[in-house]
């Protein structure tokens, strides 16, 4: 049987090359009404009155008044309201919606509206926690006491904007008097789904949901639609006429999720061998005005603290501070960036301080298979990070470049990065709040279908879990379609994200075709569903945060090339070589553009996007001003996939979707770290950070 | 109110209208066509990408007052060339397009450089893509279809 | 009620502008994003417009003996790859925008607007540009630092448009542009220098710089630059120090949510500073 990693010709090829593939804002509709929303000027404060001029005929306000049921956004944690209740808490935060046919009027209404603020003192910065979590390993104290070196280091992250090309958007319409039909750019028809259903206090057959072709996500369209959603559903139902809202880029930019900002203080026990015996670590993050689904990035981003390491004593905790700023959501690693370029650095600056060479430092700490994770769960699975690691600095002529950068002032720096990506949701999530269901259906023609909630989001989905239904089914790939997730057909395999999709649903999938297959009826109609079953040795306690967060953990090294100008400070990226271990690509082509593109995304985050507040209003607000790499801005790049097939996975698949993304920024860091001879402590590493570096002789 | 005549898709067109409108306004709300998209409204992404007379223009910003007389293109009409076909075969081969949004607007991007430079270096190819942003590749597949296609189209362009 | 007209020909759009307020747009880059309005909506023109991109006798590149005559609806794009145009402001525009935007983008355009970071503008100014307005009245030729007096803001009348840049055609032994942008292409410049020497027998005979992104308007000083002029090259390296602190004075960056003024003017005078150490 053919390798499944032998890449093929993808399943929405045509469509999308050609320009027919549908986006929400392309689907044809007679006489549409347009909704805009109008948001708070103010990042807190009490509304004290709202003056809207008379309305012209069939033109309409829906606001809190309008919400049948809750007016409260159904997502992990439930304090995001749909419309703003009497007090506001960032700026854009959306109080009520315009809807009716013309946008000119729209916007003529919304310029005339009068809010009547009571200003409050707002919180910024990290202040107010409203999240705080521990876990402990070993005993730190005892190794602290036993320290002959105690070293820290605080390390800031800021904002990143997802900044796909397709702004966020839906479309409502009523199917009859009481099924609400939604179409949408999201990443999870249910959360949509549920969401609404729980905003309108309806059935569970009164709502639609639908996916469109979705034009990039990263996360960002994660959680954030649902607030979309249940905004029109709520004026669908009361309008009772399609509503279409796509919002302004700009508008994109200032008002939905971006990654968490953060500070993470990190303090390690050094014995007399230059060993790391132990880590304290504390990690802050900004969520914002609301907390969403920060708890969980936080639980991520303190398990990721050791990262590709065992350290034996732990002392994390971390806090989520709420700030009167947009709330900040889920973005590609989810906590894990944040922490990887941390401990990364720390590696690094460790082995300065002590004076030995960094790399063998590192290889000392290396996890290996059977030992020990964070949170005290064990590492089962084999680990090949040192042939990884041989292999990414061999295709990169890494020691000897490292070595003449050292000895020279040439403004060339090389970095490497090391990191692992837990696969699938933290935690209990799978067992416990999403119990994936996959459905598969042959027809009398033997043609098979995918019934998933998996979203192609670009990622491939669409293809890949459809080969891995081919292949276990020996079919031909025409012999089998995946449509997209449409609530009325199929059923809850749960959200298209923490890197779940191939090893998760896919496994899934997988053993539904098998069972089709053992159990074929030729020229019959079949449909099978398959369950997912959590492993009974995978064992987590969520209040402690101890025991397997992940079922399995998928392995990456990079390595950045740069040159800095010490003319301009800019940083110019010369090359990029990485090596991942993800058990098994499903399709080899696919997995090397997921590379490309999370590393983009992964260095530009260390070095190149800016975004920054001022008193809660955020100041890079469009695609001139929040800058994002072009062509000429990427280097070339070299991406090396090594076999290690997981038992549990398809065809030995782990998880790929977050992976390429969390060792960009490290990596890119250490690189302008060497040539710049100064040490960096925060990202993005700016040319106006690097100025300031290299203007002061002493750290 | 003027009457704006131009070439679109290789029919031509004639509309009584604003010339003040967005031209990319005018292509999928007058003519219903969905190949450009608005990514940003201030041309900087490239999703609108539309030829102008041959040569790549954001219709988000350009005015319908300046095709007037002229040849606009859009993907609807690009997919009926030879040279599509070349270009999409490269696409499909390396990989150059994942959540597709940016797609039409690199392929015309890709047909503007190429008819002007059919065997362009892998810079003069980044440079000739560098207004269309993409954020799921990376750009670097892209930049190996659009040399593929000018490697396999040869003559074509 | 605004009128938008499309002139048949240049003096017919003469003709409108004598008769009625028409601001002129060109390619539209600027105007179309500046006024622009929401998702599917034309924006928010307040006046009267002038539609003269397509104006053929606008579109054209005269080379004479010691200049160069350049249409005010050329589009960019042409410029680029014009044998006539001058290899330094090719070097400018090359990195200026994106290939789109350069297709439709003209030095009128960009002098109409007056964009403090303007790139084009510093070829202007260094190529000791006249600008050729006209209206039904007459013409006037005016040099460029004479047009622009502020930040979007050009001594251009009511009833003129700019019918040609006239730029002249010198050798220089050297000449270097720098565009310090967020990134490497479709990039605002934080700071931008274009500087250019004619040095015979080890002797400066003509020494330009502009600056851009950090003043009002485009930095040129005949002042500083006559006193570099006559100057051996040594003589020009040994006085570094001076000449770089007389362009200091003349630098008035801002904190924007590009960068800031601390990284604009270590950079300008970081720049200047290697240009003439690399002489």
């Amino acid at each position: 049987m053919k390798d499944i990693s032998t890449s093929i010709p993808k399943m929405d090829a045509d469509d999308k090359i050609s320009g027919r593939a549908l986006y929400v804002d392309d689907y044809p509709f007679d006489d549409l009404y347009h909704a805009k929303t109008l948001r708070s000027t103010k990042a807190k404060a009490k509304i004290k009155n709202i003056h809207i001029p008379e309305l012209p005929d069939d033109y309409f306000v829906v606001d809190k008044f309008d919400v049948p049921h809750s007016n409260v956004v159904k997502m992990i944690f439930e304090d995001w309201p749909v419309f703003a209740n009497d007090i506001v808490n960032y700026i854009g935060e959306p109080i009520l919606l315009i809807c009716g046919r013309d946008k000119t009027i729209i916007d003529s209404i919304l310029n005339q509206i009068i809010v009547e603020y009571e200003d409050l003192e707002p919180t910024f910065h990290y202040v107010k926690s409203v999240i705080h979590k521990g876990f402990v390993k070993g005993d730190l104290n005892q190794a602290f006491q036993e320290a002959i070196h105690l070293i820290e280091y605080t390390y800031e992250t800021g904002y990143q904007e997802q900044a796909y090309i397709e702004p966020q958007g839906f479309v409502a319409y009523l199917e009859d008097e009481n099924k609400v039909t939604l179409i949408g750019s999201m990443q999870c028809p249910y959360y949509v789904k549920n969401a609404v259903i729980d905003t309108l206090g309806c059935k569970e057959d009164e709502v639609r949901v639908i996916q469109p072709a979705v034009g990039g996500a990263f996360g960002g369209k994660e959680e954030f639609p649902s607030v979309m959603a249940c905004q029109l559903a709520v004026a669908v139902k009361k309008i009772k006429h399609p509503i279409k809202m796509i919002y302004e880029r700009e508008e994109d930019m200032l008002v939905t999720t971006k990654r968490h900002p953060s500070k993470i203080i990190l303090k390690a026990s050094i014995d007399m061998l230059n060993h790391i015996t132990g880590i304290k670590a504390h990690v802050s993050l900004d969520s914002g005005a609301y907390i969403g689904l920060s708890g969980v990035v936080l639980s991520r981003a303190m398990i990721a603290v050791t990262d590709a390491y065992t350290i034996n004593h732990l002392d994390v905790t971390g806090d989520v501070y709420e700030t009167n700023t947009v709330p900040n959501g889920a973005f590609r690693g989810f906590g894990a960036p944040q922490m990887i370029f941390a401990i990364e650095m720390f590696m690094n600056h460790i082995a300065k301080k002590l004076k030995v060479n960094p790399l063998q430092f590192r290889l000392e700490h290396l996890a290996h298979q059977g030992d020990l994770t964070s949170t005290s769960g064990v590492f089962r699975d084999p680990i090949i990070m040192k042939p990884m690691i041989e292999k990414a600095m061999e295709i990169s002529g890494y020691q000897e470049k490292y070595q003449k950068n050292e000895q020279n002032n040439n403004f060339k720096g090389i970095g490497m990065s090391w990191f692992l990506h837990g696969c699938g949701f933290t935690g209990s999530g799978e067992s416990k709040h999403i119990h994936a269901k996959v459905k598969l259906r042959k027809d009398e023609h033997d043609h098979i279908y995918l019934l998933v909630a998996a979203v192609d989001m670009g990622q491939g989905a669409k293809t890949s879990l459809s080969k891995i239904v081919a292949q276990t089914l020996e079919l031909p790939m025409s012999d089998v379609s995946f449509d997209y997730p449409d609530t009325d057909f199929i059923t809850d395999s749960g959200p298209t994200v923490a890197s779940r999709t191939t090893m998760i649903v896919g496994g899934l999938l997988a053993r539904a075709a098998q069972q089709m297959k053992d159990t074929w009826k030729p020229h019959e109609e079949m449909v099978v569903t398959m369950n997912y079953e959590q492993p009974d040795y995978i064992v987590w306690d969520e209040d402690t945060l101890r025991g397997d967060a992940y079922p399995a953990y998928s392995w990456g090294v990079n390595i950045v090339e740069v040159e800095v100008s010490p003319i301009t400070y800019q940083v110019t990226i010369k090359n990029i070589w990485s090596v991942y271990d993800i058990g098994k690509a499903i399709d080899e082509k696919m997995a090397l553009g997921q590379a490309d593109g999370g590393i983009s995304q992964g260095v530009a985050y260390g070095y190149l996007e800016v975004m920054e507040h001022k008193q809660g209003k955020i100041r890079q607000k469009n695609m001139t001003d929040y800058i994002i790499p072009t062509s000429v801005d990427m280097a070339n790049t070299k991406t090396v996939i090594m076999d290690n097939p997981y038992a549990l996975g398809p065809y030995g698949a782990k998880g790929i979707g977050e992976l390429t993304l969390v060792g960009g920024a490290p990596a890119v860091a250490l690189a302008i770290e060497q040539a710049i001879k100064r040490e960096v402590h925060q990202i993005p590493a700016t040319p106006e950070y690097i100025m300031e570096l290299m203007n002061h002789d002493i750290d | 109110m003027t009457l704006i005549k131009f070439k679109l898709n290789g029919i031509d067109c004639e509309i009584e209208s604003d010339p003040s409108l967005r031209l990319l306004d005018v292509l999928r709300n007058h003519f219903k066509l969905t190949g450009p998209k608005e990514g940003c409204g201030e041309g900087e992404c490239g999703a609108c990408a539309v030829l102008l007379d041959g040569k790549i223009v954001n219709s988000c910003i350009t005015p319908l007052a300046n095709v007037h007389m002229k040849e606009v293109t859009t993907i609807e009409g690009y997919r009926e060339t030879n040279k599509y076909q070349v270009l999409k075969e490269a696409m499909e081969f390396e990989n150059g397009f994942q959540c597709g949004i940016c797609t039409p607007g690199m392929m015309i991007a890709a047909e503007s450089l190429l008819s002007k430079n059919p065997h362009p270096t892998e810079e003069e190819v980044r440079i000739g893509i560098s207004g269309n942003l993409c954020r799921c590749t990376g750009y670097n597949m892209i930049v190996k279809a659009v040399l593929r296609a000018s490697k396999k189209g040869e003559g074509i362009w | 009620m605004v009128n938008h007209v499309i002139p048949n020909t240049y003096l017919d759009a003469l003709r409108y502008l004598s008769d009625q307020t028409f601001k002129v747009i060109a390619g539209g880059t600027d105007l179309m994003i500046q006024k622009r309005g929401t998702r599917e909506t034309p924006p928010n023109f307040d006046s009267n417009m002038l539609y003269c991109f397509n104006l053929k006798e606008l579109n054209y590149v005269h080379k004479e003996k010691l200049h160069i005559h350049i249409g005010s609806m050329t589009p960019l794009e042409v410029l680029l790859h014009h044998q006539d145009i001058p290899e330094i402001m090719k070097q400018v525009i090359a990195e200026m925008a994106s290939p789109a935007i350069r297709n439709v983008a003209t030095l009128s355009g960009n002098i109409a607007n007056a964009s403090p970071a303007g790139d084009s503008l510093l070829s202007l100014y260094l190529l000791n540009a006249e600008i050729v307005l006209e209206s039904l009245n007459g013409k006037r030729v005016l040099p460029i630092d004479q047009v622009i007096t502020g930040p979007r803001q050009t001594v251009i009348s009511k009833d003129e448009i700019i019918k040609e840049i006239i730029i002249e055609n010198p050798k220089f032994s050297k000449i270097q542009w720098t565009k310090v942008g967020g990134r490497r292409a479709d990039a605002i410049s934080k700071i931008s220098c274009l500087s250019a020497v004619q040095i015979k027998n080890n002797k400066v005979i003509d020494f330009r710089l502009t600056l851009g992104a950090v003043y009002k308007t485009v930095i040129r000083s005949r002042e500083i630059e006559s006193k570099c002029i006559g100057l051996t090259l040594d003589q020009l390296k040994e006085n570094k120090n001076t000449i770089l602190s007389l362009y200091e004075g003349l630098i008035q960056p801002i904190d924007d949510q590009r960068s800031n003024r601390i990284y604009r003017k270590k950079v300008a005078l970081n720049i200047i500073e290697k240009w003439i150490a690399d002489l």
